[in-house]
């Protein structure tokens, strides 16, 4: 069953054009990564998923509804069904831990207050900050940080985790306890669709990888045909650029 | 004025006789400036989301309550709301149209700092709340208000010492605040000096107190 299927999706702003006519498909448990040159629309691509931009052409399916991005509600609730990860975590700072953790599905969803604790507590243990549970995001380092919004968008049970460049703003010998736990994730079975440049959790964790550039689909494929055997030339000059 | 006048200015002798009376118009300055710094407060949030609001009709009725309220006398609303309004069948008892003038006022300059500290909150924290599908009241109930919150205490601080002193024009109104009880002490008893001396040192403490009280909130908010 296909989780995410999109048609024909385009977005500009303006007179400029992010991308245009892109065909997606991501099925039940599988693990999606997007890669491409910085501008080439990855980012915006992913946001249009869950309406943090509203795109202007194409449709976006997800389990098998087309979202009617005109209507609030509708979209709301068929956007509850994906967690997000941004790239400069977006904790809340006047908050603890466990406080960010608990507050959507406390306020969203009106949960029971004592399930959810027991629920968000289990989640920050599994991403391996069970010692923070009263820290304040300030206290944190950047792993940390992205750890604890990874554990926030899981406490929504989400069936499809969307990261945007989740370890782009982490210090390089941070970005190792951000991966493994995005890794025992997609073990677990999660549909992801990861924005990034770390092609060593592509090529390990990818199901499917698609390169991106000028707002186009160069190329999409299994990662050992892409890492290994590129058919286009505009890939091939990115992964020399990169790898 | 010879060296007597320093006897007149720094004449306490009736200080017993003039103290109960200027600690009760303390009453009603501290009255008048919690309720006012309340009212105000509610309105000022409603103003600053109308001010924030993507629709031009609903912004603009935000831009033109703080044009007006900002740009004409503060005395000048009093006197509307006090002596105005009675002219067209809405009588309001002098603590009322006090209260009314003061917030109205207030509103427009609370309307200001609150949309300055709900935009000094980033931006990323609005996609996060809709991210995890808040509404947009749920996210600013919870996530930006609180956090703009924090912004805004100096500022608020400010209004507030302002409001203790403003509060001192509606002794035009025949209220019987601080400054007006002062005045009224002054005269009848020839020498306006002590009262006004006494009055200026209760509106100091007045500031201090409040000041500090803000001191204190303004460390407790800062654990994050």
């Amino acid at each position: 069953m296909n989780m995410i299927e999109v048609k024909g999706l385009s977005k500009s702003f303006g007179d400029l054009l992010v991308f245009e006519n892109l065909d997606v498909e991501v099925k039940k448990g599988e693990v999606l990564v997007i890669i491409g040159p910085s501008g080439s629309g990855k980012s915006t691509f992913l946001r249009c998923l869950n309406n943090l931009e509203v795109p202007t052409g194409g449709t976006v399916i997800i389990e098998g509804e087309v979202l009617d991005f005109k209507d609030k509600k509708h979209v709301r609730d068929a956007i509850e069904k994906m967690g997000m990860v941004f790239q400069n975590f977006n904790l809340f700072p006047h908050m603890t831990v466990l406080q960010n953790v608990m507050e959507a599905p406390l306020i969203v969803k009106k949960e029971n207050r004592a399930e959810v604790e027991k629920k968000a507590k289990k989640l920050i243990e599994k991403v391996g900050l069970g010692e923070k549970y009263d820290a304040y995001p300030s206290k944190l380092s950047g792993g940390q940080k992205q750890r604890v919004a990874i554990a926030r968008a899981l406490c929504m049970e989400p069936d499809i985790m969307l990261f945007d460049e989740p370890t782009s703003a982490l210090d390089p010998e941070l970005v190792g306890e951000v991966l493994s736990v995005m890794k025992d994730l997609a073990k677990d079975g999660m549909t992801m669709i990861v924005v990034t440049h770390e092609m060593g959790f592509a090529k390990e964790v990818a199901d499917k990888v698609i390169f991106m550039d000028g707002g186009k689909i160069v190329e999409d494929g299994k990662p050992e045909d892409i890492f290994t055997a590129p058919k286009e030339e505009r890939t091939k000059a990115f992964l020399e650029k990169v790898l | 004025m010879g060296w007597k006048g320093v006897f007149v200015i720094m004449d306490l002798s009736n200080l017993k006789s003039i103290l109960p009376m200027l600690l009760q118009g303390c009453v009603l300055t501290l009255q008048l400036t919690v309720l006012s710094i309340v009212f105000g407060t509610i309105i000022g949030i409603i103003i600053a989301m109308m001010k924030l609001s993507d629709n031009k009709i609903i912004s603009s009725i935000g831009n033109f309550y703080t044009w007006v309220f900002r740009g004409t006398p503060l005395l000048l609303q009093l006197f509307i709301f006090y002596y105005g309004f009675p002219a067209i069948g809405v009588e309001l008892t002098a603590f009322s149209a006090a209260v009314i003038g003061l917030s109205v006022n207030a509103g427009a300059y609370m309307a200001e700092i609150i949309r300055g500290g709900i935009l000094a909150v980033d931006k990323g924290q609005f996609e996060a709340s809709k991210a995890l599908g808040f509404t947009y009241g749920q996210t600013m109930k919870q996530i930006i208000l609180p956090q703009a919150f924090r912004v805004v205490i100096p500022p608020v601080g400010n209004q507030f010492i302002s409001m203790i002193k403003d509060t001192s024009l509606v002794s035009s109104l025949t209220l019987a605040e601080l400054l007006r009880n002062a005045t009224d002490l002054g005269s009848s008893s020839g020498n306006p000096w002590p009262p006004y001396i006494v009055a200026a040192i209760l509106y100091l403490l007045m500031t201090t107190v409040f000041t500090s009280i803000f001191g204190v909130v303004e460390k407790k908010l800062s654990v994050y």
